[in-house]
């Protein structure tokens, strides 16, 4: 700030506007208005910048926005606000959310609703469920580091919790899916849960377009089964953290290394990034639909897969529709739109030439 | 939810969006963005929610402005009249020129003096623009003041062209 003390130099514009922003310190600004006091040019000067300030602050008065009331807070982790544009709730959330919901029905009581789950996937070993686990921890790395302990990303309890096989039974016939859950960032709070639906070979008998029925039918014993330690549907929150990503970031190169194919995307959208599993057995393309909102499609080797064979579109088991084939490449498509969305998306996938 | 936050966003919450506004040039975007980084910030639970959640919504505001570059003319043009009080067309419109020459003018700021000016219209101190700018403390005076002398100059020369058709 410019001397302003006495005569002996005059105020420049910045105090000025400082002072006029009461924004000055107690002793510069009783500097200052002893020195206007004494000083007619400042004086004048004081009040043409008063009045520059204010015409420029009424200026911006008219570009204002309409005054609508804010949502309330809590409201914004809901996706039907901050993803107004998004058709929220997928066939797929609903089994989550179905299934969820009976199963924490008795003890967990502060399980906020979610729209969609983390992952799906027809798989199921235990080189898999490493795959997976891989996949998981890096969506369940938290933004911050800030994160209570319980949030490490599958501690080994829950790792075995994971392994287990429990038994769904649909509308009292037999298994006609397995689901394995694995719990991750634990906690209440933060429970992110991916569930991957094994076909067992009787697929067709599990009708994916009806899981308000399997809801229904899920016996007592089954949902106590279904070993879930943690939230069963993925929250906002941790959706968003999905952009968030942990994995490294590889060039194109190696991602076709690793694939022994060019990366898959969708072409027409940018791609943000592409990056590496930890294990380097999966690639990573990310790519942008508008500003906030990223894409994930998760690539392998089909060979990776323990359920290759699986078809994995056109009606089966209906989680299978978020993967495809393409090539040699099997590639999950994951991201904050609708099954319906996703799924139109995933059609249009194809390599990305260079 | 932290309490903190709760407190920011009532107090904020209408600072962000009219800074937001005044980047992207259209109410409901504003709105979605503001609400988007508040809800992020429940996610990231930052220390100085404040600041980044003005940083967050700048980011923002620039990716959006890429994007929405061709579509945003149009929306603002389309768009409900932010001056309630007037409610006769003539006024509308005289209102939405108006507001096209604030934007106008402020598009010829230089960034720096357009983000000061900005911040502090949205409820900053000083210190907070500083932080948030980069620049020195003691230079968010003389940058505000440039800022406030060009806007005016801008906008006042802007409407000579049309103070014949205004009356």
């Amino acid at each position: 700030m410019q001397e302003v003390r006495g005569n002996m130099s005059h105020v420049d514009d910045g105090t000025l506007h400082a002072y006029l922003d009461a924004e000055l310190t107690p002793v510069e600004r009783a500097r200052l208005e002893a020195h206007v006091a004494e000083c007619a040019a400042c004086r004048n000067r004081l009040d043409e910048e008063r009045a520059l300030l204010e015409r420029a602050s009424g200026l911006l008065g008219l570009a204002q926005p309409p005054e609508r009331a804010a949502p309330p807070l809590h409201e914004l982790r809901r996706p039907s606000v901050v993803w107004r544009l998004r058709v929220p709730v997928a066939w797929a959330a609903t089994v989550l959310l179905a299934l969820g919901l009976g199963y924490y029905a008795g003890d967990r009581p502060d399980v906020s609703p979610a729209p969609e789950p983390v992952a799906m996937r027809s798989a199921d070993s235990s080189a898999a469920a490493t795959r997976l686990a891989d996949r998981l921890a890096y969506r369940a790395t938290p933004p911050r580091a800030q994160t209570p302990p319980e949030t490490r990303p599958l501690a080994a309890a829950e790792r075995k919790e994971a392994e287990r096989q429990p038994v769904m039974v649909v509308d009292g016939a037999p298994v006609s899916a397995q689901l394995d859950t694995v719990p991750v960032g634990a906690g209440a709070a933060n429970g992110v849960v991916a569930i991957r639906s094994r076909d067992t070979g009787a697929a067709n008998a599990a009708p994916a377009s009806a899981p308000q029925t399997t809801r229904a039918a899920l016996p007592q014993r089954t949902r106590e089964e279904v070993g879930v330690s943690s939230a069963i549907v993925q929250r906002e929150d941790d959706r968003r953290a999905l952009v968030a990503t942990q994995w490294p970031i590889i060039r194109r190169g190696p991602a076709r290394q690793l694939l022994g194919a060019e990366p898959m995307g969708v072409p027409g959208l940018a791609v943000r990034n592409i990056r590496r599993s930890p294990t380097g057995e999966v690639v990573l393309v990310e790519q942008a639909i508008d500003s906030v909102t990223v894409i994930q499609l998760f690539q392998e080797r089909a060979e990776n897969d323990q359920f290759g064979g699986v078809q994995v579109r056109g009606g089966t088991v209906g989680t299978e529709r978020l993967a495809r084939f393409i090539g040699g490449v099997r590639v999950e498509i994951a991201g904050p739109l609708s099954a319906d969305s996703l799924n139109r998306l995933l059609e249009q996938v194809k390599p990305i030439g260079p | 939810m932290p309490e903190d936050l709760a407190e920011i966003y009532r107090s904020t919450y209408r600072s962000l969006v009219r800074f937001l506004y005044r980047k992207v040039w259209d109410a409901e975007r504003a709105e979605d963005l503001a609400q988007e980084a508040f809800a992020r910030a429940l996610v990231h639970k930052p220390e100085n929610a404040r600041g980044w959640l003005f940083v967050v919504a700048a980011n923002m505001a620039r990716d959006d402005a890429r994007k929405a570059a061709r579509e945003r003319r149009h929306l603002t043009l389309l768009k409900s009249e932010p001056d309630a009080v007037h409610s006769e067309p003539e006024d509308r419109i005289d209102a939405d020129a108006k507001r096209e020459r604030v934007h106008t003018a402020l598009d010829l700021l230089t960034p720096r003096d357009r983000e000061a000016l900005l911040l502090w219209d949205a409820g900053m101190s000083y210190d907070e623009i500083a932080t948030q700018t980069g620049l020195a403390r003691g230079a968010i005076g003389t940058t505000l003041a440039r800022a406030r002398r060009r806007l005016v100059e801008a906008y006042d020369a802007g409407s000579e062209g049309q103070h014949v058709a205004r009356g």
